[in-house]
């Protein structure tokens, strides 16, 4: 390739990432985040102060690594453990002004015996509908007709008048009538409209063709922080506490709405003060970390012994067998678990029925274990069979041969020569494979849901990871609180780093045979 | 030199390619279209399919936007068409795979719908969250609905949408085997266990327990006892997160009674949602307590069935289901704020809207009007009413997220025989009531 040409390529390349860039701004500057735009040009610039001058050429290979580090991995982590410090979750979406003007919208109550109104959206004549002030034309069901505005009620002159059968007015001499469309339009201003009558209440529109009289029971005191709800004898008043808005006078009592806020380390602390978290905390954890490496060994195991097997030379339909054993891997992991939790049932299910047993194996502690270990080796194995029969395959024929030579009989070999060297392609995959089945999620809550639970507590399973611990904590409140499942993570991220830390020196010790 | 430009060429064609990447996924910002009525009233036609479990991604153009389950999508989408077409406007009808969750997290990022079709019980948690306007029925038009639904779709005193069925569990018969059905459970259980006895039957009831249990089906064994149940009702008639009556005398005597059926095999935690049916469809259960979902599969299996109302038990009155109602809710965000109110206030309480849905769903209409004309001519609807006329709504307060795990195993430990009735009843209501103290 010639060097114009290269040049080329690499400045429509250059280009085109900064157009790319500049589209994911205007989205972010459209969306309202300025701070992300700010992030956005930084990164642009960085790009191009790194690939469009000569300097810097390590940085050429290394910033689109540590881009996606940044965007995938320290992102999330950081995301992750900023939610920790709030009490975000249900009922505790948005700002606390928001939820002022959600209490009060939700507390108007039709005013008792007012009349319902036929109406129809209008505007002065002459006014642009998208912008003009928005007057209603009602009809009450007598058939007397008004004008609405701020104002109030006007009597509307019945000359010129039409109307439908129904009694809604379509034309009114002065004014435009607009169309659903337009109206629609103007759905905000609708909802603030409120004609008022001259018993406190306001006309307020529902939809686009009727009207009734309603009034909002709870007004907010901005200067004393207080809602005041007016249809209860005497009012009751709220004051605002622990992000929600609670009943002074019984604290049982709040409105369902709260509002986001920083809660600093309360989250952390409830996970290490809680009574039930700290009593299941240790066996959790213990099952954990068996569950892991029993998970790991007795797949990696299997699926080992049968890729030495089909790795000899002399078997036949080799291809076939292999192509077999990929299935259970190849089958959905959740079709497969819902399967085995069928098969598993102690009245109905193939495993009792065929072997004539009655272990109640979802049911006991210890059955619902070895269901689990039997589940998850029979979808882990094939993943370990095909890695190990990729490793096998590489390590050379003569190696094996100078060990055979040197009188090293087929377990010595397979001990002190093919060993190593498998572990060496496949150490880290077990490392991997280790921090994946430790939180594996999915497999636990489709079996058994972390039960059998022990004695009158469902919130301490028998078989419970601690992944599937951290949700049912976080989630068997009256509200999701994602604040709080946040800190569980964060603090499970901790738990299986510090574990990854032995496991990964332990293969680089592995790395010194080659 | 050349060598090291074309790799920092590479390099760079794969950051591109990776932030685009990240920027493509998200949906095309609304592009107003402008002046009003300058496109054309049209809409899709069909309901659109998401692909995969995602959730669907909302039409900026046009000017309704309803999202809903597949079953319904149908018969919502030809009233949805005929509205667009009265009022000059487009509307479009998505298939929603998770409404609930997939509601409220579009809901917050301002893209969610309109108008979404739902169960009553997520109320608590929609107003929680802010995410759901109220909706003001004329109380003339709410008068045509049965009142039971009208008052599932209340929360607080407010309403906020406007109901078209009604659903709960009852009793399924095998009429071959069983050609009247059993008014108590004693009567039953004797019918049953005879017919196991001729080897007509090799399980006398079919019931989803499972093994953490399940609070929606063992409900009924409390409610049929005085004071039993979950919460107890404020004056209102609103159900009071405050007042726990899972473990009250009545609780525990339907507590007693589960444990009396556990320890007589007619209850029994290795049947569950995925062998439920199955076990009355094979005739392997003559009896089986379950919903109008239930149906289509017993039809298909050739079953010649029976719908009657929950049996009685001894000492109590009838067991009462919860009544689960489906209805229309107007987002509280609504971009569309007037359309999405003018559509569900107009449209809902139409009767041949309420019959096009019952077709679909099968389940009895709310309007009263609708429901009439239904249960003249299709038996199965009237059943399922009657099976369901002393239910309550199930609660749709916030506080029943606390309820469903704790109560459900403990229920389920009481058949198991794992503990009795009174104190695992007294356990559970203390979890409950920490978990909703936990807020």
């Amino acid at each position: 390739m010639t060097k114009p040409l290269a040049l080329a390529i690499k400045w429509v390349l250059i280009v085109a990432t900064m157009a790319g860039i500049l589209w994911i701004a205007t989205k972010l500057a459209q969306a309202g985040n300025t701070m992300a735009v700010v992030i956005a040009g930084l990164v642009g610039m960085g790009i191009l102060a790194v690939y469009a001058t000569r300097r810097s050429v390590p940085l050429k290979y290394l910033v689109p690594g540590l881009l996606f580090m940044t965007l995938f991995q320290l992102w999330p982590v950081l995301y992750t453990a900023s939610l920790s410090t709030t009490n975000y979750g249900d009922g505790h979406l948005y700002s606390k002004e928001e939820s002022v003007t959600d209490i009060i919208a939700q507390s108007v109550r039709e005013v008792a015996d007012t009349p319902r109104y036929k109406m129809s959206i209008a505007t002065k004549e002459g006014g642009d509908p998208a912008t003009a002030d928005l007057v209603l034309l009602l009809t009450k069901p007598d058939g007397s007709m008004y004008v609405g505005d701020k104002a109030g009620l006007q009597p509307l002159p019945a000359t010129g008048v039409e109307k439908t059968s129904i009694g809604k007015i379509t034309k009114a001499p002065g004014y435009t009538v607009l169309n659903a469309r337009q109206a629609n339009a103007r759905s905000k201003d609708l909802s603030a409209i409120a004609i008022p009558t001259s018993d406190g209440g306001g006309i307020k529109p529902v939809g686009l063709s009727e009207a009734f009289e309603g009034r909002a029971t709870v007004t907010y005191d901005a200067k004393a922080d207080k809602l005041t709800d007016a249809s209860t004898q005497p009012p009751t008043v709220y004051a605002p506490k622990d992000a929600r808005w609670v009943n002074v006078a019984d604290p049982t009592m709040s409105f369902p709405q709260g509002w986001k806020e920083s809660v600093g380390f309360a989250n952390y602390t409830r996970i290490f003060t809680d009574d039930t978290i700290r009593s299941g905390f240790l066996g959790i954890f213990i099952w954990n970390v068996v569950f892991a490496i029993v998970s790991v060994l007795s797949t990696f195991l299997l699926g080992m012994l049968i890729a030495l097997l089909f790795n000899d030379p002399r078997l036949r339909g080799k291809a076939i067998y292999r192509s077999l054993l990929i299935l259970p891997y190849a089958l959905p992991g959740f079709v497969t678990a819902l399967v085995w939790k069928g098969m598993f049932n102690q009245d109905y299910g193939i495993i009792n029925q065929t072997l004539g047993l009655g272990i109640d194996w979802l049911g006991t502690p210890f059955g619902a274990k070895a269901a689990i270990l039997i589940t998850n080796l029979w979808l882990g194995f094939p993943y370990m069979f095909i890695v190990c029969t990729g490793a096998l395959q590489s390590i050379p024929q003569d190696v094996r041969e100078a060990a055979t030579i040197d009188g090293a009989n087929a377990f010595r070999t397979l001990r002190s020569i093919i060993m190593p060297l498998l572990l060496v392609a496949v150490g880290p995959l077990l490392l991997a494979s280790f921090a994946f089945n430790f939180n594996n999620f999915g497999l636990i809550y489709l079996l058994t849901k972390g039960g059998p639970f022990n004695g009158a507590d469902t919130s301490i399973g028998s078989s419970d990871l601690l992944i599937t611990y951290a949700f049912r904590l976080a989630f068997s409140g009256s509200a999701p609180n994602y604040g709080f499942a946040a800190a569980v993570s964060v603090i499970i991220f901790l738990l299986v780093a510090l574990m990854s830390i032995p496991g990964f020196r332990r293969t680089k010790a592995l790395e010194e045979v080659n | 030199m050349h060598k090291r430009a074309l790799g920092a060429a590479a390099v760079t064609g794969v950051a591109a390619l990776a932030l685009s990447a990240c920027g493509g996924s998200s949906p095309t910002t609304p592009s107003n279209t402008g002046a009003a009525g300058t496109s054309k009233a049209t809409t899709s036609g069909t309901p659109e399919t998401p692909s995969g479990t995602a959730a669907p991604v909302r039409d900026a153009n046009v000017d309704l936007v309803i999202w809903t389950d597949a079953d319904r999508s149908k018969a919502v989408q030809k009233y949805a068409d005929q509205f667009a077409a009265e009022n000059g406007v487009t509307v479009k009808v998505q298939i929603s795979t998770d409404t609930r969750a997939q509601f409220k997290d579009a809901t917050k990022v301002g893209k969610g719908p309109d108008v979404i079709v739902g169960a009553h019980d997520w109320l608590g948690e929609l107003v929680q969250n802010s995410t759901v306007a109220p909706v003001n029925l004329s109380p003339d038009v709410a008068a045509k609905f049965l009142p039971s639904a009208i008052a599932a779709t209340k929360f607080n005193g407010q309403s906020y949408g406007v109901p078209y069925a009604i659903e709960n569990i009852g009793l399924m018969y095998n009429k071959d085997l069983v050609p009247n059905p059993p008014k108590t459970m004693d009567e039953l259980v004797a019918t049953g266990e005879k017919l196991v006895k001729e080897g007509k039957a090799k399980q006398v009831l079919s019931q989803f327990v499972s093994k953490v249990g399940n609070a929606y089906f063992a409900y009924p064994y409390l409610s049929a006892f005085p004071e039993g149940g979950i919460f107890a009702t404020k004056s209102n008639g609103d159900y009071d997160p405050n007042k726990l009556i899972v473990n009250s005398a009545g609780s525990v005597k339907g507590g007693e009674e589960l444990a009396k059926l556990g320890a007589a095999k007619v209850l029994s935690t290795n049947v569950d949602d995925t062998n439920q049916d199955a076990l009355f469809d094979t005739k392997a259960a003559p009896f089986m307590i379950s919903g109008p979902w239930s149906v289509a599969k017993a039809k298909d299996a050739g079953i010649n069935y029976g719908i009657a109302p929950l049996p009685s038990l001894t000492g109590g009155g009838a067991m009462q289901p919860f009544l689960g109602v489906q209805m229309f809710y107007v987002s509280s965000k609504a971009k569309n704020a007037a359309l999405a109110q003018e559509f569900v206030t107009n449209y809902i309480p139409r009767k041949d809207v309420q019959l096009a849905l019952f077709e679909v769903g099968k389940r009895p209409p709310a309007l009263k009007e609708a429901y009439d004309q239904v249960a003249a001519t299709d038996p199965d609807v009237k059943a399922w009413y009657e099976a369901g006329l002393g239910g309550k709504p199930m609660p749709n307060i916030p506080a029943m997220n606390s309820v469903w795990g704790p109560f459900g195993q403990a229920t389920a430990d009481i058949i198991a025989g794992k503990a009795g009735a009174k104190e695992r009843l007294d356990a559970a209501a203390k979890e409950i009531a920490a978990n909703i103290a936990k807020g």
